[in-house]
């Protein structure tokens, strides 16, 4: 046996001579502070060298048309899948930290563009009811804004930082903070800490961050950006230049001309989205959900959205309804000012009329309540004509208005150049009581050339510097009008939106890059 | 033919030469030769995050040849056991499927490495009378892999999206072996072998988090060829 035991110790002399380390992977942080980045280097999920990215793009009609108004790739991207430590609330007055994700988008390739210090675009991404929405995944054909940012942006020699925010992807946190200015601006700078982080040790880490910061975001991401813009200015820190696209600027006027009947398609996931999102952060929009939703929705409803379940599945399953939010039969207070918000529109409008139905999300009740209090202390920019400055309610009364007015943007102003840019048709957040409002209260700003307003859908003026994207918007939609009518055509017209904004926001950009 | 290949057989002519002097055989023994592997893999589809099944993501486990060390042990006139391992050989592992990744390659490229501590034993039945020249033998027994020295190549971190960390538990499987031995002189023989294993692990592949796996059946086929001293 005792010559056993020598060959044995032969053979771990053989293994232990082989023997090597075993490739690490990325370092993992030790801190969960907001910011941190969590893996270092982050993954990247895809590389496209800029000939990828064309025959990519030149696999579907509408990667064609995205192609034709982007313009040809300059550079190849790699798209990284950043894992970071934001905050968010978790009951009124708590908050705790929350690991999130999102995607860092890199130029590469060898023309000047494509690398050395190179500047940063901050998105903010649209309104989404998937939970398991991550915009790093950008050949995820259910998703198509991760692609629209890596073509218009990150392959035009932009470093893209996109969070997928709380509630996504994930994210723990079991809602999403819909509509918070606060918590959305912090997890957009947290992001951008973490890309910068990560920036320094990615497969090209001579692309650097070139000093120059543009924030930008579609929907409620181009509320998030403006958020942001204000937080950032705030805080002290230098945003070169802003895009807000398409977003719900003017909360609390919004959430009136909504509950007073202007009803918004998709109006019942907005609704859900926000009333959770206040109830959790500042606990004062019910007792029980009761207090808002009719009862057949109303159990389960404060943890439904997001959701990993399909839309389309929890309407079909009782969970939503499909459109309406308040009933067909308005409820009437015999005080003539408030049933006459309370009422159907008239005329009949078919984005508003979509919203009345039976069954319906919104009680009766709340519904009355909240109305009561717009008829009592309204919102400036919602009265006909707006009053001057387009104020806020003084004091208003109900929560659900507290909260909207508390994340309005009437309530900053920006020092840096502004692009605000959207359809006037929009069905989904209204250009009017949005772009407009903040167009009315940012006038002194608008008129120096600081703010500039675009609206897409309008003709062309002379020497408009985004005459060719209004002109592509207007031909792109009268094709759309004439493919599938005009019903469809409007319910697809906030998506449609989406890419000209962002042209013209990277045309908008381009002005502020060094020559 | 590699080093170790030329080590090995240098080895064993040089223990042939001096088979002259040697004593009479007695019940043990201690081979050394050469290991041919070849690897019947067949591993199912990489899968994990960001890795759609349409992509069809397999790997290719390249053949090794390396140094082959046995002890043997006479149990009765028919009945060996033999406890053998190869000098822990580093096998190369390749992409397969498509061309590229993105823009990456992928197809043929070496994606990752590791060696093998992999010790059998065996216990075999000689045919034949102990003293006749040419003695085929069968045999069953046990094989322990144990993978070290996982490393993720250049290439595999780039088609993974980042360094990675690579994960191959250890393995324990049967082998079975059919071989022949011919008595060179007194205390010396040359064998020659084939053996074949299973020898089953999971691949996890780490990038920043993102865990990515594979079932791996190796079945590796060895030959040896191998020169023995009893004693």
């Amino acid at each position: 046996m005792r010559k056993i035991g020598v060959l044995w110790a032969t053979v771990a002399a053989l293994g232990l001579a082989g023997c090597g380390h075993d490739s690490p992977t990325a370092r993992v942080a030790t801190t969960n502070a907001h910011g941190t980045l969590v893996e270092d280097p982050p993954a990247r999920l895809v590389s496209l060298d800029a000939s990828a990215i064309v025959a990519q793009l030149n696999a579907s009609s509408t990667g064609q048309q995205l192609l034709a108004l982007a313009g040809p790739p300059a550079c190849g991207v790699d798209v990284y899948y950043l894992k970071y430590w934001t905050v968010a609330p978790t009951a009124p007055g708590s908050s705790m930290p929350i690991m999130d994700s999102g995607a860092l988008m890199v130029p590469t390739g060898s023309a000047a563009q494509c690398s050395g210090g190179r500047p940063i675009m901050l998105y903010a991404h649209a309104t989404t009811v998937d939970a398991t929405y991550n915009i790093a995944d950008v050949l995820d054909p259910t998703q198509v804004e991760g692609l629209e940012l890596a073509v218009m942006y990150a392959a035009q020699g932009y470093i893209v930082v996109a969070p997928n925010f709380a509630g996504y992807d994930i994210s723990t946190l079991g809602y999403y903070p819909f509509l918070n200015a606060q918590q959305n601006a912090d997890e957009m700078m947290d992001a951008l800490t973490a890309a910068r982080t990560a920036l320094l040790s990615t497969f090209t880490p001579s692309t650097t961050d070139g000093g120059e910061l543009f924030v930008t975001g579609y929907s409620i991401g181009g509320f998030v950006a403006m958020a942001t813009d204000k937080a950032m200015q705030a805080a002290g820190e230098t945003v070169t230049a802003t895009a807000p696209m398409s977003g719900p600027y003017a909360a609390e006027a919004f959430g009136d001309a909504i509950m007073t009947g202007h009803v918004n398609f998709d109006a019942p996931e907005f609704a859900v989205l926000t009333t959770t999102s206040y109830q959790r952060a500042y606990g004062n929009v019910y007792s029980a959900t009761t207090d808002v939703y009719s009862p057949q929705y109303a159990a389960g409803i404060d943890s439904l959205l997001p959701s990993a379940t399909p839309l389309a599945t929890l309407i079909q399953e009782g969970k939503l309804p499909q459109s309406a939010l308040f009933s067909s039969t308005p409820p009437t207070t015999g005080i003539a000012a408030v049933d006459a918000l309370l009422a159907l529109p008239s005329p009949p409008n078919p984005v508003y009329s979509a919203g009345f139905g039976n069954p319906f999300l919104i009680s009766n009740s709340y519904r009355v309540s909240y109305v009561e209090d717009v008829a009592a202390d309204p919102d400036g920019a919602d009265l006909s004509p707006p009053a001057s400055g387009v104020p806020l309610a003084a004091s208003p009364q109900n929560a659900l208005r507290q909260d909207l007015k508390v994340n309005d943007m009437r309530s900053w102003t920006p020092r840096m150049p502004m692009l605000l840019c959207g359809g006037d048709q929009d069905p989904v957040v209204f250009f009017g009581v949005n772009t407009g409002t903040m167009e009315a209260y940012w006038q002194a700003q608008v008129s120096t050339g600081l703010v500039s307003v675009l609206d897409v859908n309008a003709a062309p003026a002379a020497g408009d510097p985004y005459a060719g994207v209004q002109e592509a918007f207007r031909q792109a939609a009268a094709q759309t009008v004439a493919q599938v009518g005009a019903q469809a055509a409007l319910e697809q017209y906030h998506t449609a939106v989406a890419p000209f904004c962002m042209a013209a926001a990277r045309g908008f950009f381009g002005r502020f890059l060094p020559p | 033919m590699n080093k170790i290949a030329i080590v090995a057989l240098g080895t064993g002519l040089a223990l042939v030469a001096s088979a002259a002097q040697a004593d009479n055989g007695g019940p043990n023994s201690v081979r050394i030769g050469l290991y041919y592997v070849h690897f019947d893999t067949a591993a199912s589809n990489i899968s994990g995050p960001f890795v759609p099944s349409s992509l069809g993501l397999n790997i290719h486990v390249d053949d090794i040849e390396t140094l082959y060390l046995a002890y043997v042990r006479t149990l009765t006139p028919h009945l060996d056991a033999e406890l053998t391992v190869g000098y822990p050989p580093l096998t190369k592992t390749e992409g397969r499927g498509p061309a590229t990744l993105g823009s990456i390659p992928y197809n043929g490229k070496v994606i990752s490495s590791a060696r093998w501590f992999a010790p059998s034993l065996l216990l075999e039945y000689v045919f034949r009378d102990p003293g006749a020249r040419l003695r085929p033998y069968v045999g069953v027994g046990v094989n322990y892999t144990k993978f070290f020295a996982r490393q993720s190549t250049v290439a595999g971190n780039a088609a993974s999206g980042g360094p990675t960390s690579i994960s191959l538990p250890v393995s324990v499987g049967p082998v079975a072996t059919v071989g022949l031995s011919y008595h060179l002189a007194d205390r010396w023989h040359l064998y020659a072998s084939y053996s074949i294993s299973r020898v089953n692990t999971k691949l996890t592949a780490d990038t920043a988090g993102l865990l990515r796996t594979s079932d791996i059946h190796f079945w590796p086929n060895a030959v040896v060829v191998a020169a023995g001293y009893s004693f």
